[in-house]
């Protein structure tokens, strides 16, 4: 059964529990950052940082709303980041659970390619090891019958794991409870994804990459349908040079 | 907490005022969400927009120090428009209590204050009582002098446009408010209260909460499930080491320090021991010299007798009235009457208020020792910026400390949980617990008084001490023992045993306890409770998720407090969907009851709050310092010069350090304009100095900020992210500018007044991260407590030209 | 090739997953390659606190030959049921650092650095201290003349970062001594 993560924002506080408990499950160093004014650091994602909360606030009427976002790898149930990958087994996707993994072999991706073919902005590229490095679903943990580090860190029900199917019917349930406080609650691309967001408000207020296409259009996005394409294009050309 | 966290979901309404839950308790605050998806209305009062508000139903920004008045509304509210739960009320609070016709309230003054001593003589804050020694009561509560009358004629002051005027709320917003909260005034409905440092950081901080009682109070919500005044008490074992007593004005288990008042035992306790006339008042108190005495002997042990009052003649006895906490503390230092002493696991030079002159004290040390994890501003005062570290005199001592894991022991959540904590690992390089160093010194000491002898050294040397620190046999003390064969009843004890439960304790030396509210924690049969991790329930139990078999909760493993409140004269629950307790066969079921004593109306029945002296709770409560109904004052700085309930600006009886470098602004004064908030955050703990050591911490909030309106911005002409100056009459600090529609300006009597707010963790060793926010701040404190008035202070900012501290 | 998969997916039902995919000739081998087991396999397991607010949330070190790995939320705690806020998720890093103090330090007058010291010097020089500061302004009695038996001198501040049974200690050994200048975090 494949997995999935609901992310339900109307549940986040902003702890940022999921943030830190990431970056120690991993082991990752703390890159140096500047309050540049606003809660949300690092600015964004980084290769130390595969799990973001991003900040967002606005006044509307007498009324404030101050948005969480907790950004982290969809784990595409049809990744573009995959198709778009020149390299076999630099990019792969684990049968068992969805995850998106990717190998030592991405040293030898094109990372701009990589990246850019991801309509969530989700890899980033460690300078040291020239990986291109991104959430790997604790697939470690996973395996060992765990949840990933995140969702289990967050108290608050914001962060959930588990079959696909269950996730699904816990989206649909929190979605009507509450889409009667918030009528233009959404599910984010709930189809395409493993890691489904569910949102108050337009998802673009939370952040630029919310959605795949933050206009909102129905189908592929643009970066989905060139990945798609120019996949095997790319492998070809990468074969024979 | 007169509740504890699961139960949070039991309320029916959230009120969250003077606390930034989700931002400080971010764990404990997965229970208001599920009180919230239950249907409860969340209100956060709070003048800044945080985490918390963004998952409140709604947000209510009020101006700082502006609670009591926005509470005394609510209560004209609830009085006039007879939402009170009236049976509670009648029955349950002294509101019937006949008050002394010597009492009065007069332009913001209570009876009988003295100028000159800036303290009231509460004498006339008494009942009257009946010729058997009994209050008179007046149960239709009509009499003008009954307490239920004395309340509403206070608080009918306190309408929608002086409220409004004062806190910067809008009518509205004050209306939504107390219409949501009163609609918990019903039997079956239960209304809670989340408060933290919001409101005890205020020189009105006490009022504050006594407000909040008798909201809760009239609304029958004390006692039950959902309801309660919960303090989410901020550090990590502030309500244990609170029960033991890590403060200068009382004993372990809430027993006054001893003064020279009282010479000796005898008449320490007679001081301290109430008496009622009335044989339905429990009065619990009267039990004292049962605690007192096992304190005593836990302390002294066979030294400890009945001739030397088991050793109450050696203690040392403070000055009478006089006050030993952090402000004078400091004030005593900076005038260089302190020479030396210990500081562990916090961070005065950073935490505590007018950092300047908290910096300047300690140089004033001949030594001082410092446990700690990492260096800390207090441990490396004399090598701060600016100054010339080879004029410094202080010899210091810094003992390396061992983190959580690495020790064992228990503490107290804020619930009064009682919980054992594992020793994972060694501690790192020579590291030790605070405990092994404090069994270590006192050893030396010992030692030397031994060989050399010295000033007073009874004490020194009749102390039951131990030679290492053993945690497991410290529990087991504080719970207590037998220190000789006693029958109690007909069941006899034997020395030696463990004390099972305080109800056991004795008056005669018979029995030993470090704190007489564990004592039951560890018990000869079941072992260390603390320890316990069972999570079944009865299914009433698990109704109201109260988890009786998960570790232990003091007193006597009661969870609810004034539990007797939830249920009727007869013991049937006033919300039998959500019940605490239940007089069901003739015995009580749910909850362990406060006291086993049948339902009020049956022979032998107790009234329920059985710790005040007359079994009712507190309406009217003679003991504060400054009042016996809250009444508002402006903070000790404040942006307006009068206000609208009295000609009394502020809290006669707020306490003040009075040095060179204590400075005030005026009320009003154009020079700082602007009211400064501070507070704590997330990632961030307290003076920071854990947190800012803790680089994936320090990497999600690097540096000092200071949150601001976008109206206040452009009249400054400052931009996001601009370092500024932000400036009071005791210091300046620098700040990155964060521009926010969090924070709102306020309409005060007729014009804008500006609020900004700033966290107070971050300090100069570590590098660029900015300096003490506390150099704003004044040593100025309530009366009853002296908890500084770290929310309000008057300050200016401007854009900076030059920036050294980021 | 999305669509086979996602219909191979949606066949297998919930704890045949390994068995199904063998069966199927699925490789399953880069994403356990990639995993390459969990970092705390075979670790001892302890029940601690989270030493920040007084929610208390309880944790599980996780420890292998005697250095702690991992730390998490303990989900047998009713209050937290196993979550961690940002502080919490940090104790790792908290307990591994470098930042920590290892030894005994002093800082003599006057001087402008730190000194390493051992624990027994260490503590008979504070005993020292002590003495020196208890036997010079002991109060026996106040002005009035009434015994006190206190020293106005000598002070201590905190910690609620002690454990219950380290305050008893302390409280005991601070009234001991005479100290009246004693106050914690409760009051800040």
């Amino acid at each position: 059964m494949p997995k999935a993560f609901l992310i339900d924002t109307t549940r986040c506080t902003a702890c940022r529990g999921c943030q830190v408990s990431c970056k120690e499950w991993k082991g990752f160093p703390a890159v140096p950052t500047k309050q540049r004014g606003t809660h949300q650091n690092p600015p964004d994602l980084t290769h130390y940082n595969f799990k973001l909360v991003r900040f967002s606030e606005y006044l509307e009427g007498d009324t404030v709303k101050w948005y969480f976002f907790p950004d982290q790898c969809r784990h595409c149930i049809d990744a573009p980041c995959k198709g778009a990958s020149s390299i076999d087994g630099s990019i792969i996707q684990d049968a068992a659970t969805g995850a998106i993994l990717y190998t030592e072999k991405t040293v030898k991706e094109d990372f701009e390619t990589i990246r850019s073919a991801c309509p969530y902005d989700i890899p980033r590229k460690d300078p040291k090891t020239k990986r291109i490095v991104k959430c790997n679903m604790c697939i470690d943990r996973v395996q060992a019958n765990k949840l990933p580090m995140c969702v289990k860190t967050c108290a608050l029900g914001a962060m959930n794991f588990g079959d696909r199917d269950v996730m699904l019917k816990l989206a649909a349930e929190r979605l009507v409870a509450v889409q009667k406080d918030f009528p233009a609650a959404q599910l984010c691309d709930m189809e395409s994804v493993s890691t489904i967001y569910l949102v108050a408000d337009t998802p673009s207020k939370y952040h630029k990459f919310a959605v795949a296409d933050a206009s909102g259009a129905p189908g592929m996005t643009r970066k989905e349908m060139l990945a798609g394409l120019l996949a095997p294009l790319r492998k070809t050309t990468k074969q024979l040079q | 907490m007169t509740n504890h966290f699961t139960d949070i979901a039991n309320a029916d309404a959230v009120l969250i005022m003077g606390s930034n839950a989700a931002e400080h308790h971010p764990i404990a605050f997965k229970w208001v969400l599920k009180a919230k998806e239950k249907g409860a209305p969340v209100i956060h009062v709070d003048p800044k927009f945080s985490r918390t508000s963004a998952r409140s139903t709604f947000h209510v920004p009020l101006r700082s120090g502006t609670d009591i008045a926005f509470m005394g509304g609510m209560v004209k509210y609830i009085l006039e428009n007879e939402l009170y739960f009236k049976e509670y009320v009648a029955e349950y609070t002294n509101s019937a209590f006949i008050v002394s016709d010597k009492f009065s309230f007069k332009d913001g003054m209570f009876s009988g204050y003295n100028a000159e001593k800036k303290v009231y003589d509460k004498s006339s804050w008494s009942f009257e009582m009946d010729g058997a020694g009994q209050v008179k009561r007046d149960p239709s509560l009509k009499n003008p002098r009954c307490v239920f009358q004395l309340l509403k004629a206070h608080y009918s002051r306190y309408d929608l446009d002086k409220v409004s005027e004062t806190t910067g709320v809008t009518k509205e917003n004050l209306l939504k408010v107390y219409k949501a909260f009163a609609a918990t005034g019903k039997p079956d409905k239960a209304g809670t209260v989340l408060y933290a440092l919001g409101w005890t950081q205020h020189t009105v901080g006490v009022q504050n909460i006594r407000l909040s009682a008798i909201i809760q109070l009239l609304l029958g919500n004390i006692g039950v499930a959902g309801g309660g005044i919960n303090a989410l008490r901020g550090e990590p074992n502030v309500q244990g080491s609170s029960d033991h007593a890590i403060l200068y004005h009382i004993l372990p288990g809430y027993h006054a320090m001893p003064h020279a008042g009282w010479a000796n035992l005898a008449e320490y306790l007679k001081a301290n021991t109430p008496v009622t006339k009335d044989p339905m008042s429990v009065n619990w108190w009267g039990n004292r010299p049962k605690y007192m005495v096992s304190l005593l002997k836990a302390w002294f042990g066979d030294t400890g007798t009945e001739a030397n009052g088991f050793g109450y003649d050696w203690l040392p006895k403070a000055e009478p009235g006089e006050d030993y906490s952090y402000i004078f503390l400091f004030d005593r230092m900076y005038k260089g009457k302190v020479r030396g002493g210990f500081v562990y696991g916090t961070n005065p030079a950073q935490s505590a208020p007018n950092s300047h002159k908290v910096r300047k004290a300690l140089e004033n040390l001949d030594w001082m020792v410092v446990g700690e994890l990492h260096h800390t501003e207090t441990s490396d005062f004399w090598r701060r910026p600016g100054v010339d570290s080879k004029k410094i005199k202080t010899e210091v001592f810094m003992l390396p400390s061992a983190q959580r894991g690495e020790k064992e022991g228990s503490v107290s959540n804020s619930g009064r949980w009682l919980m054992w904590h594992y020793k994972a690992a060694e501690p790192m390089g020579q590291s030790k617990p605070m405990g092994v160093m404090a069994v270590e010194i006192m050893n030396a000491v010992r030692d030397l008084y031994k060989q050399e002898g010295g000033a007073f050294p009874e004490p020194v040397l009749n102390l039951d001490w131990p030679e290492t620190y053993q945690p497991e046999e410290i529990t087991k003390k504080i719970n207590g023992y037998f220190t000789r064969d006693t029958k109690i009843g007909d069941k006899l004890y034997k020395k030696g045993q463990l004390v099972p439960g305080f109800p056991n304790l004795q008056a005669d030396g018979s029995t030993s306890s470090y704190n007489w509210l564990y004592c039951g924690g560890y018990s000869e049969t079941e072992g260390n409770l603390a320890k316990r991790r069972n999570l079944t329930q009865t299914p009433m139990q698990a109704k109201i998720k109260l988890f009786p078999l998960f570790s232990w909760a003091w007193p006597l493993n009661r969870r609810v407090l004034y539990n007797r409140a939830s249920v009727d004269k007869n013991g049937n629950p006033y919300n039998p969907a959500k019940a605490v307790i239940a007089w069901q066969d003739g015995k009580w079921v749910g909850d362990v009851p406060d006291g086993p004593w049948p339902p009020m109306a049956m022979k032998g029945g107790k009234y329920p709050f059985i710790m005040t002296t007359e079994g009712h709770a507190q309406l009217f409560g003679p003991g504060r310092e400054d009042g016996p109904m809250p009444e508002h004052y402006e903070p000790a700085e404040t942006p307006v010069k009068s206000h609208a309930f009295s000609g009394q600006l502020s809290n006669p009886c707020m306490k003040k350090a009075t040095s060179d470098m204590d400075l005030l602004a005026d009320p009003g004064d154009p020079r700082f304009p602007i009211v400064l908030t501070t507070y704590s955050m997330t990632e961030h703990w307290c003076g920071g100095g854990d947190t800012r050591n803790t680089p994936p911490l320090l990497e999600a909030e690097p540096q000092l900020y200071v949150e601001m309106s976008p109206q206040l911005a452009k009249e400054k002409g400052i931009q996001n992210g601009d370092v500024v100056v932000v400036e009071s009459i005791r210091g300046k600090v620098e700040a990155v500018a964060m521009v926010t529609v969090r924070l709102r300006p306020f309409m005060v009597q007729g014009r804008i007044v500006h609020e900004i707010g700033m966290p107070f963790c971050f300090g100069w060793t570590t590098p660029k991260c900015g300096d003490a926010t506390n150099r704003l701040t004044s040593s100025v404190g309530d009366p009853n407590t002296t908890i500084p008035e770290y929310k309000a202070s008057l300050v200016n900012i401007r854009k900076a030209t030059k920036v050294t501290e980021l | 090739m999305s669509v086979s998969r996602r219909g191979f997916i949606k066949l297998l039902g919930a704890g045949t997953a390994c068995l199904g995919l063998s069966k199927l000739g699925i490789d399953l081998g880069p994403a356990q390659a990639y995993a390459a087991g969990l970092k705390t396999e075979g670790c001892k397991e302890f029940v601690s606190i989270c030493p920040f607010c007084a929610c208390c949330c309880n944790t599980i070190i996780s420890v292998r030959d005697g250095k702690i790995i991992s730390v998490e939320g303990d989900p047998d705690y009713p209050v937290s049921g196993g979550g961690l806020c940002a502080k919490g998720a940090a104790l790792l890093t908290m307990h591994v650092n470098k930042h920590r103090i290892t030894k005994p330090l002093y800082r003599a007058p006057g001087s402008t650095k730190w000194v390493e010291k051992e624990w027994s010097w260490t503590i008979d020089r504070i005993a020292r201290k002590i003495k020196e500061t208890r036997d010079h302004d002991f109060i026996t009695k106040d002005a009035k003349g009434r015994q006190v038996n206190r020293l106005e001198s000598m002070f201590q501040l905190g910690s609620s970062q002690m454990d219950n049974e380290e305050c008893a200690l302390s409280h005991q050994m601070l009234r001991g001594l005479g100290v009246v200048h004693m106050d914690h975090q409760a009051r800040i």
